[in-house]
């Protein structure tokens, strides 16, 4: 018989167990939601811009869209061809990856591979601020700085061209192809290396022949995702293109001093003033989901080839009954049909370099490079070696260059502008006179309702994947919803929040809806800051945990997130960075050029990045403050970057398992 | 010692340090020509670092510190002006794990002589055969040398290292604890190929294994806590040791 007590006691626990289970469960349950929620953004992002788009295809068919040569949708007899601008976002796509792809993988080579520890610990931050500049004062920069110099330099009509573009681009995408080229190369077992340098191989050999061969499909995965970064960007390529209104094909297509007009130019300028239905509307949303299946077979190829390696890298050495890829060619036919295709590239190069020159320019060339190589297979390995270092190490001082000039002008035109009454005042006389408070407090207002969104949503997700599930179907289809977001060009969220939070929610355009918008492009920055942070506490932790009866939510809670709180806190950090920053998802969203601080959530805004695009475009006049405003704005973003590497850097050195 | 033995190579006076912590104290050591050196110890007592020393591969551990000298044909291999990539053709080494490089097995084996200049594919396809024929190989992967390194099984890995190794005609090959990775049956084709390479080279093992340095060894050096505490012919370092700390090791009494 138990006594009353003993059953008393009993049922308290047996309650308190019930209870216990329920939170547990119903965490699990919320967790599960804010993981889903990327695929749920993504998914909607479709539906909407598909709604919007498909009925152009009643008066267009697909082939006349994406063929035709001549954008006109206002004309008289309106024409809906995105060719010209298809061919414009790539070629000044290509343009911004012959300046970066070199650029990034010396530098990621040399920061890998030579630089001391001192010298990387300098390098990497620098090539982080690069990545953390706002489109819009890189878009600045180039009007006030790049279009002009082009245009002196090289005696055209006007700056604003093809080249300008690729050169924003390429350095804008500098930072993704390094980070990712990095890690690729850092990924290569060590003891590659050491079997190598055991061989009696100098380390340029080593590096050239075992470490980025083996690197390779990573290094092809960082220049695909710098080529969609280049190919989404907007409020760059549209503040020094040019845009001729009808789109141009460049004549001939090397032409680089050719104005061009991109997919995401297009969406960015005529967006604003496009009537409401129309079929221009449609068309509109046309190449937003053009732009957006760009990108998602970019993003999508890049994962797949970085999964690829993740899986070699695990299984290597025990790959026997990985079925053997049948190959379509033997190596000897390979062999036959290179040394075919070899002097028809050469012959089509040199005469591509005829085209661009003259024959004497192209001679001179030619027999440079001839000599040049000859000359490098003269001299021996050593001396090899440290023109290959020097090259490398060129490639980051052009890298920190870059850095160097786009922050002088920046702060040595801004500085004048500085001054108390300038960041507390409101603007007068359409911005050329008065200061930027409401601009301000614009931008804080909607960081804070777009990481009070985004960060319980992220970390949420991130803690469901690491801590909740097994890898497995699940986890990757999630995962790849916010690579896909991740990849999503800021323009499309613009007109997405635009669809859905503007119009079909009736939110207007409102302070609310550039802070949700802002909140779904910067989920995935926090799930992944999120998920290596949690990645990186031991798993003997929660062993440890529930060994002592702890449950899962016990053991997250107590144990795994205190010490992962810095990585949080870091990917918040730069969350809250690249919201400060964007400007293109807030164009139709919840942008207002004025000087009135929003009094609710449903009253528009205006921010520093729109304020600094506005005055630079379209108000003649206001240089001064223009400078003032970028700088005000590149020392708000940089700043907290810089607190996120600092935090980020700290914890790395000091937490030690 | 008998005067048949040719010193080949000559630790002297060894000190390694890395960071602030000494990891080699005051070693000396002859290496002879055309013999097997082992290298025993506990784990941590320096036996892999001294090995690595042999061919400088220490140098590319950021604040790794040598005093000391190694003498190979009475050259110091730390003295300044020493070229390191001479060095490392002349001393081969193979490692605790099977280190193949991804890629084919004749890539693996022709990689060494293309980067020291060796273009000529007979040439080549020649050093590729001898290789694998010296490290009995050969018949496994004679029909499948474009195949990828990696589908190998551990052991044939490990030969197949061994015939990188070889493929740079070294005077000398260093192995660290070459079959610590591996089965029974795969050490003892290791084991049997070492006596038979030591008749063309000079072999120095790091090894855990005592009874495999008893078995394959000519002279074996017992390390402890970063010191050499005992130097000498197989045969008397297991049957009669000198000193009493290499007793207690070889007997199982601590390690």
């Amino acid at each position: 018989m138990k006594s009353l007590d003993q059953i008393s006691k009993d049922s308290v626990t047996s309650s308190r167990v019930d209870i216990k289970k329920i939170k547990e469960k119903s965490i699990k349950y919320l967790l599960f939601i804010s993981s889903i929620t990327a695929i749920i953004v993504i998914f909607s992002i479709i539906i909407f811009l598909l709604k919007d788009a498909i009925p152009l295809f009643d008066i267009v068919n697909l082939w006349d869209f994406l063929a035709g040569g001549r954008w006109n949708p206002t004309g008289k007899i309106p024409l809906y061809g995105t060719f010209s601008l298809i061919v414009g976002t790539l070629m000044v796509t290509l343009g911004a990856m012959v300046i970066a792809i070199p650029l990034s993988i010396g530098s990621a080579i040399f920061i890998s591979e030579i630089a001391s520890e001192k010298i990387r610990s300098f390098i990497k931050p620098a090539i982080e601020l690069l990545a953390g500049i706002p489109s819009v004062v890189y878009g600045f920069f180039g009007l006030i700085i790049l279009t002009d110099w082009l245009r002196v330099t090289f005696d055209q009509p006007t700056g604003e061209s093809l080249i300008a573009g690729s050169i924003l681009l390429g350095i804008m995408a500098i930072p993704t192809i390094t980070s990712v080229a990095e890690d690729a190369i850092n990924a290569v077992p060590r003891h590659y290396k050491e079997g190598s340098l055991a061989l009696g191989a100098t380390r340029w050999q080593t590096i050239s022949k075992v470490i980025a061969p083996s690197a390779l499909s990573g290094i092809t995965a960082a220049i695909i995702l710098g080529i969609g970064r280049a190919v989404g960007e907007t409020m760059a390529v549209m503040m020094v293109c040019g845009n001729p209104p009808y789109g141009l094909i460049p004549e001939p297509l090397w032409d680089v001093f050719t104005p061009v007009k991109t997919l995401t130019a297009t969406l960015g300028i005529e967006m604003g003033e496009v009537a409401f239905l129309s079929n221009h509307y449609h068309a509109l949303f046309g190449i937003a989901i053009l732009l957006l299946s760009i990108t998602f077979i970019i993003n999508i190829s890049a994962t797949v080839i970085l999964d690829r390696l993740k899986q070699k890298h695990v299984a290597s050495g025990q790959d026997k009954k990985k079925k053997k890829r049948k190959k379509f060619f033997s190596k000897d036919i390979q062999r036959k049909i290179v040394s075919i295709i070899k002097p028809l590239l050469i012959l089509f190069a040199l005469y591509i370099l005829y085209l661009m020159f003259n024959l004497v320019m192209t001679a001179v060339i030619v027999i440079s490079i001839i000599l040049i190589t000859f000359a490098y297979k003269k001299i021996d390995e050593k001396k090899r070696e440290k023109v290959a270092f020097g090259g490398l190490f060129a490639c980051i001082i052009v890298i920190l260059t870059f850095l160097g000039i786009i922050l002088f002008y920046i702060i040595s035109n801004g500085i004048g502008a500085l001054s108390w009454e300038f960041l507390t005042q409101e603007p007068s006389d359409a911005g050329v006179a008065g200061g930027i408070f409401p601009a301000i407090i614009g931008t804080l207002y909607l960081v804070a309702g777009a990481i009070a969104i985004a960060l319980p949503i992220g970390v949420g997700a991130a803690t469901y994947l690491v801590e909740y599930t097994r890898e497995g179907k699940v986890t990757k289809i999630i995962r790849t919803g916010a690579d896909l977001l991740n990849g999503t060009p800021s323009i499309v969220f613009g007109l997405f929040g635009f669809a859905f939070l503007v119009l079909a929610l009736g939110f207007g355009r409102s302070l609310i809806a550039g802070q949700i918008t802002l909140a779904f492009m910067i989920i995935p920055i926090i799930i992944r800051t999120t998920e290596e942070a949690l990645k990186s506490v031991p798993q003997s932790m929660r062993e440890g945990s529930f060994a002592l009866g702890a449950t899962r939510w016990q053991t997250i809670s107590k144990v795994v997130l205190p010490p992962a709180a810095p990585g949080v806190i870091t990917g918040a950090i730069l969350g809250i960075g690249r919201a400060a920053g964007e400007t293109a998802p807030l164009l139709f969203t919840a942008a207002a050029f004025s000087g009135i601080i929003p009094g609710s959530l449903f009253d528009p805004v205006n921010s520093l990045p729109y304020h600094l695009f506005v005055l630079s475009t379209n108000i003649p006049g206001s240089k001064v403050n223009q400078a003032g405003t970028a700088l005000v704005l590149l020392i708000l973003v940089l700043g907290l970057y810089l607190i996120a590497i600092i935090i980020r850097n700290y914890y790395q050195k000091t937490m030690k398992w | 010692m008998p005067t048949n033995n040719n010193l080949k190579m000559e630790v002297k006076n060894l000190d390694l340090w890395y960071d602030t912590k000494q990891a080699i104290k005051k070693v000396n050591m002859p290496v002879y020509e055309n013999k097997i050196t082992a290298i025993i110890g506990p784990s941590g007592c320096g036996k892999s670092t001294l090995l690595r020393c042999m061919n400088r591969m220490n140098d590319i551990i950021d604040k790794c510190r040598v005093e000391g000298e190694i003498v190979l044909d009475s050259k110091n291999v730390y003295s300044k002006n020493y070229d390191v990539f001479e060095l490392r053709k002349r001393v081969g080494m193979v490692f605790q794990k099977p280190n193949p490089f991804p890629k084919s097995i004749y890539e693996n084996i022709a990689y060494a002589p293309r980067i020291h200049g060796i273009k000529n594919k007979k040439k080549l396809d020649r050093i590729v055969e001898q290789c694998l024929k010296d490290a009995f190989i050969w018949e496994e992967v004679e029909d499948r040398l474009e195949q990828s390194a990696m589908g190998l099984s551990g052991g044939q890995q490990q030969r197949l290292c061994i015939a990188r190794a070889l493929s740079i005609e070294p005077d000398i090959i260093l192995m660290d604890e070459p079959c610590s990775a591996l089965d029974p049956i795969a050490t003892a084709k290791i084991e049997d190929l070492m006596r038979i390479l030591v008749k063309d080279y000079t072999v120095v093992i790091v090894t855990h294994n005592m009874q495999q340095a008893a078995r394959v060894s000519d002279f074996t050096a017992y390390m402890y806590l970063g010191e050499l505490i005992e130097f000498g012919k197989t045969k008397q370092i297991f049957e009669n040791p000198k000193e009493e700390l290499t007793e207690k090791y070889i007997t199982g009494r601590f390690g």
